[in-house]
């Protein structure tokens, strides 16, 4: 299309050649260095909207990780005062069988009671048992001590439930309600509150082997029995909640490596490809370059004899 | 009839001085090689009209014309108005997208996005921190980190809707130095076409070329190209109208335009160099106008502050809302960002929080909503505003080179045409200076023959 090359335009086009070859190469430096092929928006803006809402999902993951670790520490921490307390149920219902039988005396089953009423203590102080700092046994109420020592059994917390986020619009609820198999037991000394549950149940074993009333001892063990049950379904409940958690870390786990990948494959730069293109376009800057000091000095001027004519 | 005895002298006469223009006129080329907006010059010339010498044959009695030498009918310059239109229309374009791709390229790297230090990876830290906050609704540390990294989310949204006004600011001082009537950049070189007009207009009535002035304007019409679109409409005395911006693109589509920016010797400023004519045209003007209008606060740069005004408000509604819906006590939660701040330049987290003391006030169920809003309405206002000015720069970026590349090609023909090639005129050179001595060798030959006449007149 063009007839004539006239010497500015090997110049401009030399020039342009030159500036060309180095933004490239600088370009692909960029990338280089920064190990990503997306350095700005405008570089890929859909990988850009990508690489963001990735980001933003790989953060929520971190959330919901740390909220299956914070879930299991504080499963963890019930599992183990379950266990304690179930222990100790156990053993009072050794003691409560021994006074049932009616061999015992009167002073025997007063010292079981005295061991039955420390036992009651050591479950409640397995009932305020703390995960970071918070009561995990008093519902929402998470920073009251869910029941006092002493003979005062009234539930100072909640019904309330912990939830923990374990991924998008699925929260588990992570505290057992252990107030529920545990009840009020007595409020005031010697006054048996009703609710029949478990501290009540154990309270009214006390009071009876106190009393030397095996026949009244006997009757008891039905509805320490019961109650045991309870505190066993509690269990397996905690059980199952730990189940869950670890699906759900192995799950978010699964996520995590997944969306780091093609978070990757979107906004990092494929070194391989990427250092091949560097040497090339460095091979085109450095032929441009020549070009310009080779060719562009070369004109008609050099081959005519200075004095010709 | 005979033939005049000394008119071969004059033949070879025209025939040097012929000679000695074309060497001229490739010096004159060669000194201006580089010149910028310079056209290269040719010699025209002519065969003198020949001497009739009747009767001059013997044998047919018939006469003859004898020519008489080579006359220079003119010096011009070697142009195409054609690619000079082509050109100035590219140059406008060109210089459109390139104010619009310098000015979006600001606004992209003000959000240092994607990093996880811009406002994306602010606002996921900051939900990270409620979820922190809803597992340990009584912790101070949790409570400080939601507060500490709320507080970075509406500095950063304070700090880009600051960049914007700024950037703002900054096209209006450019669009009114560039067109302030008094001493601008658009208002010299108009006044400096017009006067040209009258200079050329005056040499071309006294038969001159004005080879050198026509440079100059062509020149002075082709930065002028690069404010807005130009229009040339040349005139019969050699003085040239032209039209500029919205008038410019009328004309070109056959609307005479009544009022040009250059008419003969004058100057229009004030019906040319307004927000009208100028809005929606080409060039830096036209596209400063299109990214921000300070008389009616229009404008891509207004938009993007009602995008990032829009991102703002969803993050302080839906923060609010969640918490206050979350449960009992959330209607009566201090709201978490001033509810009064709705805008990017005034979203702050809400100052009664801080003087609040040591209780967090804020329960597991209402951070755990607030945490909850994590890629959320408020995320993805902001993701798309950044999806969106990340394709405006790409595609401005991308009409720049191509605007650039297209440019360079017209340019390119231009130089083909008007451009001076060293080599071609190192031949011309070579060609006249034979030329010139083979005219010397005929006057020394015409001498030596009228000498030796002489010398036998003188013997005799």
């Amino acid at each position: 299309m063009i007839g004539r090359i006239t010497n500015q335009m090997t110049a401009q086009m030399t020039l342009a050649g030159i500036e060309t070859a180095i933004d490239r190469v600088d370009t692909t430096q960029q990338e280089l260095s920064s190990g990503k092929s997306i350095n700005q928006p405008s570089d890929n803006p859909a990988g850009a909207a990508l690489a963001l809402g990735l980001n933003t999902d790989l953060s929520n993951l971190t959330s919901y990780s740390n909220n299956v670790t914070d879930g299991t520490g504080w499963v963890q921490a019930q599992s183990s005062a379950l266990t304690d307390i179930t222990n100790s149920v156990q053993r009072i219902r050794e003691l409560t069988l021994e006074a049932a039988n009616g061999t015992q005396t009167t002073a025997d089953m007063q010292a079981s009671a005295q061991e039955v009423n420390q036992l009651i203590d050591e479950i409640k102080q397995d009932a305020n048992t703390q995960y970071n700092g918070q009561y995990v046994f008093s519902g929402s109420a998470t920073s009251a001590q869910p029941y006092a020592s002493g003979s005062n059994d009234t539930y100072a917390g909640n019904a309330g439930q912990v939830t923990r986020t374990i991924g998008p619009n699925t929260s588990l609820t992570v505290n057992a309600n252990l107030s529920g198999v545990l009840g009020n037991g007595q409020t005031v000394s010697g006054q048996p509150a009703g609710d029949g549950l478990l501290l009540n149940a154990l309270r009214n074993i006390a009071d009876d082997m106190q009393s030397g009333n095996s026949s009244a001892v006997n009757a008891d063990l039905s509805s320490l029995d019961t109650n045991l049950n309870s505190l066993d379904g509690l269990s397996s409940n905690v059980g199952a909640v730990q189940d869950r958690l670890q699906m759900a870390a192995s799950r978010i786990q699964t996520l995590q490596t997944s969306d780091t990948q093609v978070l990757s494959s979107t906004q990092d730069a494929d070194m391989a490809s990427t250092e091949i293109s560097f040497s090339t376009q460095q091979a085109a800057l450095q032929a441009a370059l020549q070009a310009g000091a080779n060719i562009v000095q070369q004109s008609l001027m050099n081959f005519l004899g200075t004095g010709s004519g | 009839m005979t033939i005049p005895s000394y008119m071969g002298l004059q033949t070879a006469l025209s025939g040097l001085e012929a000679a000695q223009a074309a060497i001229d006129t490739a010096g004159q080329n060669i000194a201006n090689a580089s010149t910028p907006g310079y056209s290269r010059q040719t010699v025209n010339l002519t065969e003198r009209s020949a001497l009739t010498i009747p009767a001059l044959s013997s044998v047919t009695g018939d006469g003859a014309q004898l020519g008489t030498g080579v006359d220079i009918t003119s010096i011009t310059r070697i142009r195409n108005q054609f690619l000079d239109s082509q050109y100035r229309a590219q140059n406008t374009t060109e210089n459109g997208n390139s104010t619009s791709s310098t000015i979006l390229s600001q606004v992209q790297s003000g959000l240092n996005e994607p990093s996880a230090d811009g406002l994306s990876g602010t606002l996921d830290q900051f939900f990270r921190d409620w979820n922190t906050l809803a597992s340990t609704p009584g912790d101070q540390g949790a409570q400080q980190a939601v507060m500490g990294d709320g507080a970075a989310a509406g500095d950063q949204l304070n700090t880009l809707s600051g960049q914007l006004s700024t950037l703002e600011s900054q096209v209006t001082s450019q669009y009114n130095t560039l067109t302030d009537p008094s001493n601008s950049a658009v208002a010299n070189d108009a006044n400096e076409i017009a006067q040209l007009n009258g200079q050329i207009a005056q040499a071309q009535a006294a038969g001159i070329d004005a080879n050198n002035l026509e440079d100059q304007r062509d020149n002075v019409i082709d930065d002028l190209s690069q404010y807005s679109n130009v229009y040339v409409n040349t005139q019969s005395n050699g003085m040239v109208n032209v039209s500029f911006g919205n008038a410019a693109l009328a004309a070109q589509n056959g609307t005479a335009d009544a009022t040009p920016l250059v008419s003969g010797t004058s100057v229009d400023l004030t019906d040319n160099v307004t927000d009208s004519n100028l809005s929606g045209a080409g060039g830096t003007l036209g596209s400063l106008l299109g990214l921000y209008d300070s008389t009616s606060g229009t404008g891509k740069l207004a938009d993007y502050m009602t995008t990032l005004n829009g991102v703002a408000s969803q993050l302080v509604t839906t923060v609010n809302n969640a918490i206050s819906g979350a449960d009992a006590s959330g209607p009566s939660a201090t709201p978490f960002f001033d509810p009064t701040g709705t805008t990017a330049a005034t979203i702050a987290v809400n100052p009664s929080l801080s003087s609040n003391g040591t209780t967090p006030p804020y329960t597991a169920a209402e951070a755990s909503a607030a945490a909850g809003l994590s890629g959320g309405a408020a995320d993805q206002a902001y993701k798309a505003f950044v999806t969106q000015v990340g394709s405006d720069v790409q595609s401005a970026q991308n009409a720049q080179q191509t605007s650039q590349s297209l440019l360079t090609a017209i340019s390119n023909q231009r130089q083909s045409i008007s451009g001076v090639s060293l080599d071609e005129e190192m031949t011309n050179l070579i060609q006249f200076q034979q030329a010139y001595q083979a005219s010397a060798r005929v006057m020394s030959t015409i001498d030596t023959t009228i000498g030796s006449l002489l010398s036998m007149v003188a013997a005799g």
